[in-house]
């Protein structure tokens, strides 16, 4: 790379390329002086190069600012054409909703303005634009409310701005700035407060009373307003600009041209709740909120800092997580290289987390996260694996209130984790979930963690792991393998059926064909012994000869698919079959979802026959569904929930909100007086509210029984379905509602499919 | 997305010998690959285990465990499959250099599986690396190859009276990796029992462990029979050898 690329490339970091100083007045200088040499000859190549840094290393946006001010007193032009270009891209991030273009361009520009590259008037009417079009989309009469996320969006871009350049502009334009502000808290009383409870990783229970929790927008109001209230002094955001004042003031401001917002889109062309839902859906998967905050520490962790450089660390972060996806050095140097005078671990690691269990999905795969964490643990081997252990503790005690799919991702991620790190963890600590009930939602996060660990390591080592903590090995999974009915038993004869399985596996050994094998069963098997035999020996043998590993289990599956498909043909055989897998692979989860899931690729089993063994009476009592969208399967599925929910759900006038499902004793008055009055004492003082976390160490006494347990899982996962799948659902939502959310069913089954549907 | 950083010119350092075609279309059908190859497993590593780490990148396809030529075993490496490119890119982007079972692996771009490419490539059967690397690897079976068989030249020469003891490396390694008591018998059982049989006699770990535990040897001597002893815990009970192992190597 040409060494003025490298300049550009390396502003701000402590490197070779700056002699290792930290001085940002060094960098600006030498790097402006190299590319002033080269302005001459390179210009048409320094250009894009610039705004693609710019673009990609949104942290060091103040430095390119004051760099480009800089160029400004050289080369009018030159830099002239940047203000095109920038304006060129802006408009095009606008019309096609590019989110993080647009919100990094505004930085850039504000950055400029500082830099008296632009006017802040130009900045103002930017602004002003996106104000105008988001107070319109959000007006009753004139608008489109549905579009309200994207009206959010560009408000939030407009306050987004103000950490870096709301000082200047107040200097240089108080009324017009003061126009905006006035004009967002005007925008902020006419829009609807947003409460996705469905997105929230707490159960968000409506029994808060008067202290609604701030949506996004509002917090950063009030953080933008605090700063204003503090003389606009922002530490996170570096002013490299204020050492060059007194040369940047004798250059050239250039205009910015005018902009425009796109259109809003049209109503849809019949107004229903049902059509303004999927148009909101369709709006906030285009403009969604970046992200939402996990407080997992207390606040005394952070209660150095200000409002605003908490917004502005938390930017930085996830800046630095898209861009620099891909490349782990470089991700995990600029994580904690960032241009801030203070420390920030306990943010880092909150931020990282509620990325990791972001609802509905963050925007890379959770193993991204996974990986994050552990180049962060190895860069700051003294400081950062005991927060994360800290998280883990926090998270943990407030486990059992965790929304399901986030309980679900703590748990792949911190087995992979410790996989990494030798499996070691202080499990002594957590020894005592041996006391609490099986269903209890720690003891049940402890024993998923212990699965997968086995999963990816071996049973053995991971009994080693335990060694501090023993008798956790009752929650290990079982050591066992397959467990074959028909394999015949040490000491005792051989049953008829393990004669046939023997043959049959024979066959398969000796390279007969499906259609053999096929004839074989129909002539000698069936007609001797019944369905429910043959089946069940055909079944257990393929399996027993596909059990040696995920390989071999699909070359069975391939070549003798066949076999089984002939004597599997309709739903009531599938769910046969499926019982059989499961009574195969009982002591392995892992293999009973793979074989079904494969089974299910090779269409042996419909979806419906799966519905269906799902909600056998054997299996209510451990839930677990995994889908394919269709709406047949939908509406089954929903119907089954509901009325297996109706079966155990207290009547709605019991149970009417999950804080008092989780409190509901039903009808064992039976129990003790003592420890029934002792429940209700912890009901009174209630929960700690949401919006901070637990101070320290709570003991959370668990006191939920088996059915409520039940029950609130069991509605987490309705919930989860219905949020992971709302694009697939709502295209039967009606459907849905017609025969399934009516007045008849359980208010809560309906608020969990709601919250889910974010309705 | 950072195009700043990342060299994606140089997609794979790693040019295949076999590879029938130029460098542009090698590197081509790297671009569009939906193969990943693992290398630097140990050998006693199960599918399992793989298929629960890669899954985390994406739905699998197929998983094809590299093995030995000659004795059929797991050699230490494997390809997976996946059904989307982008599940590949993520598969690479995030798995590789970090730890599967204790070891720290490589996740590389692969060409393409195809019949044949399942086999090590080194005389001896295993891979290219592990006959001429000089290193001590309890995962990879010990010493390199090209070692052993100069140990085992020496331990020719020079009688030590130990009898059935055979011979025992000049130096021995402090820390055992985590398989502890030692078995050349990991991962599945289901390479039959000749499998069993030539590790056994191969194992370096075997001879030099059989002067600190006994009760291990004595177990040991019932090898012949399938049923191991619960050292190896990846050994599942069903004793059946394995005929149709090549072709299920698909």
């Amino acid at each position: 790379m040409s060494s003025w690329g490298s300049l550009l490339l390396r502003i701000g970091d402590k490197c070779s390329e700056y002699s290792s100083s930290s001085d940002f007045k060094d960098h600006i200088e030498t790097c402006y002086g190299a590319l002033r040499r080269e302005l001459e000859h390179s210009s048409t190549d320094i250009l894009p190069f610039i705004l693609l840094c710019a673009e990609q290393l949104p942290h060091k946006i103040p430095l390119y600012g004051t760099v480009v001010g800089l160029l400004n007193l050289e080369d009018e032009d030159f830099v002239k054409k940047i203000i095109e270009n920038t304006q060129t891209s802006f408009q095009d991030a606008l019309d096609s909703g590019s989110c993080d273009r647009i919100r990094i361009l505004m930085r850039f520009l504000t950055v400029l303005m500082c830099s008296k590259v632009i006017q802040p008037v130009s900045l103002v009417v930017v602004f002003e634009t996106l104000l105008s079009s988001a107070a319109t989309t959000v007006d009753d009469e004139k608008g489109n409310t549905s579009w309200q996320p994207r009206a959010d969006f560009y408000v939030t871009c407009i306050l987004s701005c103000l950490p870096w350049g709301g000082a200047e502009l107040v200097e240089q334009v108080p009324e017009e700035i003061e126009r905006v502000l006035v004009g967002i808290q005007a925008y902020l009383s006419i829009r609807r407060h947003t409460s996705d409870s469905g997105l929230s990783f707490f159960e968000d229970d409506e029994s808060g009373g008067d202290l609604v929790a701030k949506d996004f927008l509002e917090d950063l109001w009030e953080r933008i307003q605090v700063l204003s209230s503090n003389g606009w002094k922002v530490e996170s955001v570096p002013r490299p600009h204020l050492s060059f004042e007194a040369q940047l003031v004798a250059g050239k401001s250039h205009e910015f041209g005018p902009i425009s917002c796109p259109e809003q889109p049209d109503l849809p062309s019949i107004i229903s709740a049902v059509a303004c839902g999927k148009q909101k859906h369709d709006a906030e998967l285009k403009y969604p909120q970046r992200t939402r905050r996990l407080n997992i520490f207390p606040a005394s962790k952070t209660e150095d800092l200000q409002p605003i450089d908490r917004f502005v660390v938390e930017e930085y972060l996830l800046d630095v997580l898209l861009f620099f996806n891909g490349c782990r050095k470089e991700c995990a140097s600029f994580m904690v290289g960032l241009p801030v005078p203070f420390r920030y671990e306990y943010l880092l690691a909150e931020t990282i987390f509620s990325q990791l269990l972001l609802l509905p999905q963050p925007p890379f795969k959770p193993i991204y996260y996974t990986l994050v964490i552990m180049d962060l643990c190895k860069a700051l081997p003294g400081a950062f694996p005991a927060v994360v252990a800290g998280a883990v503790r926090a998270l943990f005690d407030k486990i059992a209130d965790l929304d399901m799919e986030c309980r679900t991702r703590l748990i792949l991620w911190f087995s992979h984790h410790l996989s990494n790190f030798q499996f070691i963890w202080p499990w002594e600590e957590w020894a005592y979930v041996l006391d609490l009930p099986k269903w209890a939602p720690q003891r049940v996060f402890v024993q998923e963690v212990l699965e997968r660990e086995v999963r990816l390591s071996y049973w053995d080592k991971i009994k080693q792991s335990i060694e501090n903590a023993p008798t956790l090995e009752e929650l290990l999974p079982p050591k066992g393998g397959p467990n074959f009915k028909y394999g015949g038993e040490v000491g005792r004869e051989k049953t008829e059926q393990d004669a046939l399985s023997a043959e049959l596996s024979n066959k398969v050994k000796g390279r007969q064909t499906a259609r053999e094998i096929i004839v074989w069963i129909e002539e000698n098997i069936y007609p001797v012994h019944g369905l429910e035999v043959t089946l069940s020996v055909v079944v257990q043998t393929l399996l027993d000869i596909g059990s040696k590993s995920f390989t071999h289990l699909i070359t069975v599956l391939e070549r003798y698919g066949q076999v089984i498909a002939k004597i599997c043909p309709d739903q009531d055989k599938q769910v046969m079959l499926i019982a059989e897998v499961s009574s195969y692979w009982k002591n392995n989860a892992q293999m009973t979802a793979i074989a079904i899931d494969r089974m299910m690729g090779y269409r042996l089993v419909s979806n419906l026959a799966i519905v269906r063994w799902v909600f056998s009476p054997e299996n209510i009592e451990q839930f677990h569904t995994s889908d394919r969208p269709w709406e047949v399967l939908f509406l089954s599925l929903y119907n089954n929930f509901s009325n297996v929910l109706m079966e155990r759900l207290p009547d709605a006038s019991r149970a009417g909100t999950l804080q008092e499902l989780k409190t509901n004793h039903g009808d064992s008055m039976a129990l003790d007086l003592e420890e029934s009055s002792a429940m209700e004492v912890d009901d009174e003082n209630g929960r700690p509210k949401k919006s901070r976390s637990n101070g320290g160490r709570t003991t959370n006494i668990y006191n939920v029984r088996e059915k409520e347990q039940w029950c609130l899982s069991t509605l987490g996962y309705v919930k989860a379905f219905s949020r992971q799948y709302a694009s697939e659902i709502w295209p039967h939502i009606e459907k849905l509602d017609v025969e399934v959310l009516t007045e008849d069913a359980h208010p809560l089954f309906r608020k969990a499919v709601y919250s889910g549907l974010r309705r | 997305m950072a195009s700043l950083f990342k060299d994606s010119a140089k997609i794979s350092a790693y040019r295949d010998r076999r590879f029938n075609g130029t460098q542009e279309e090698f590197e081509q059908s790297l671009l569009n690959s939906t193969t990943v190859y693992i290398g630097n497993m140990s050998f006693y590593t199960t599918e399992e285990q793989v298929y629960e780490l890669f899954s985390r990148a994406g739905e699998i396809k197929k998983i094809i465990m590299g093995l030995d030529k000659n004795s059929k075993t797991p050699c230490g490496f494997c390809f997976v499959l996946y059904y989307s490119r982008e599940d590949t890119e993520d598969a690479v982007k995030y798995i590789s250099g970090t730890i599967l079972d204790d070891r720290p692996i490589r996740v590389d771009f692969d060409w393409g599986f195809v019949e044949g490419r399942q086999w090590g490539r080194g005389r001896s059967g295993g891979q290219v690396r592990d006959e001429y690397r000089t290193d001590y690897d309890p995962g990879r079976g010990g010493y390199g190859k090209l070692v052993q068989r100069e140990l085992d030249a020496q331990r020719q020469l020079v009688d030590y009276g130990a009898g059935s003891l055979g011979s025992f490396p000049p130096v021995m390694p402090p820390h055992y990796d985590k398989h502890g008591g030692g078995h050349g018998h990991g991962g599945s059982h289901r390479h039959g029992r000749d499998y069993h049989r030539k590790r056994h006699r191969d194992d370096d770990r075997y001879v030099r462990e059989s002067s600190k535990r006994t009760s291990y040897n004595e177990s040991r001597r019932d090898s012949d029979r399938d049923s191991r002893p619960e050292k190896n815990p990846r050994f599942r009970e069903s004793g059946n050898s394995d005929d149709d192992e090549e072709d299920d190597r698909k």
